[in-house]
């Protein structure tokens, strides 16, 4: 093996340093500042494109409105966490954090099948709601920028667990999606709610985790 | 001796603002510290290639270091990365047999090594997976001869290496 005086000669670290040139490093705090512009940008066209609902501010909002859309804010917050951190990796990183909320998130379909379970027309109140597809939709639609900032993020970063950052990006920008979008939703019941705004974020999850790591490996 | 925590950081501030100097005497602190992050873990004559390829990868990904926070750790995720991404590259080659090449042995970075090290992450799958992955990708068996050995056979053994591969690479952070 070579010894060290021959190993400070590799011609490698040679013209590595000769084309050196600075670079910005990342820190959490750029990450969580771009995820929050893409989030605020994203309510912005949502107000432009549907008008939020102005009965949250008065007050009109059933207390599940406020339970759904806030477990949706926490999840959302976990998963971006967790890939704003990725982009830096390092031995004792831990990402469980996502994986609770999830769990916790869980509560609201749970909720509603159990809702529907209880009642007569249960089945038919889900498919025959005529904003199901809307909301389903447009909440998917309203993830793709916050999708995107995070992609472009860990692309900047060295992620080095693509599958998961995949995963996690798919929840993050579906969670938050939902949750910008819900923000125009006046439907405010379990079944609605529990179905139709938590739907989009199984969809991003099963998006983020097969289509989403060939873009993050480097 | 290689240059303790502190230094690698201070040097790597100074490589991100764009010391050309400070760079070189970092990435040669790093060549060091892979070749022994390595040794345990790869024939000697595939280590070259293997910390050539993790000085690419830091020098590419030089920003995603946070100088707020430790080096060694990062480097560790870079290298261990790349050692997977490099395990599913190898095929076997007679020449690539570890045989009984030991690690120089060092007293003071032996337990941030150890923490690190790639052996940690095989106690997170099972055995049979551990076993097989190391016959094959390491010591250049082949998927008969590491059938035989193991008292596998020979497709349990593909799929054990599938398998075990594609766990470690979801443990690349792992420290414990």
């Amino acid at each position: 093996m070579a010894s060290k005086s021959d190993r400070t000669r590799n011609p490698l670290i040679d013209q590595l340093a000769e084309e050196l040139e600075p670079v910005r490093p990342i820190t959490f705090r750029s990450g969580a500042i771009l995820i929050a512009l893409a989030l605020l940008v994203t309510v912005l066209g949502v107000e432009i494109v549907d008008g939020l609902w102005r009965g949250i501010i008065a007050g009109e909002a059933s207390a599940f409105f406020l339970i759904a859309n806030g477990l949706l804010l926490v999840l959302g917050i976990a998963s971006a966490s967790s890939v704003i951190t990725m982009a830096a990796p390092r031995v004792g990183n831990a990402h469980d954090g996502p994986k609770w909320a999830m769990a916790m998130a869980a509560v609201l379909p749970v909720a509603a099948f159990v809702t529907l379970l209880g009642h007569d027309h249960g089945l038919s109140q889900m498919i025959d709601d005529p904003y199901n597809l809307t909301c389903f939709g447009s909440a998917l639609m309203a993830s793709i920028l916050t999708a995107g900032a995070l992609v472009l993020w860990l692309r900047r970063g060295a992620p080095v667990s693509p599958d998961k950052a995949g995963l996690h990006i798919g929840v993050a920008s579906t969670a938050l999606g939902s949750l910008a979008y819900g923000l125009a939703c006046p439907i405010d019941n379990v079944v609605h709610l529990g179905v139709w705004h938590a739907a989009p974020v199984v969809v991003g999850a099963l998006i983020g985790r097969y289509a989403l790591p060939r873009l993050l490996r480097w | 001796m290689i240059a303790n925590e502190q230094s690698l950081v201070r040097l790597m501030i100074a490589s991100q603002k764009g010391d050309k100097q400070s760079y070189a005497v970092l990435l040669t602190e790093v060549q060091l510290w892979l070749e022994r992050y390595f040794s345990r873990r790869c024939p000697p004559h595939q280590i070259d290639d293997l910390v050539q390829e993790v000085l690419l990868a830091l020098h590419k990904k030089r920003g995603s270091f946070d100088p707020k926070r430790a080096f060694l750790p990062w480097l560790a995720a870079i290298a261990r990365y790349r050692w997977i991404d490099h395990l599913r590259k190898v095929y076997r080659n007679s020449e690539d047999a570890l045989e009984d090449f030991d690690a120089p042995e060092d007293s003071e970075e032996e337990t941030v090594i150890a923490r690190l090290s790639l052996e940690r992450m095989f106690v997170h799958i099972p055995d049979k997976q551990a076993e097989v992955i190391e016959m094959v990708k390491i010591e250049g068996l082949s998927i008969k001869e590491a059938a035989s050995r193991s008292g596998q056979s020979e497709s349990a053994v593909k799929v054990n290496i599938h398998r075990g591969l594609k766990k470690l690479s979801a443990l690349v952070e792992k420290a414990e």
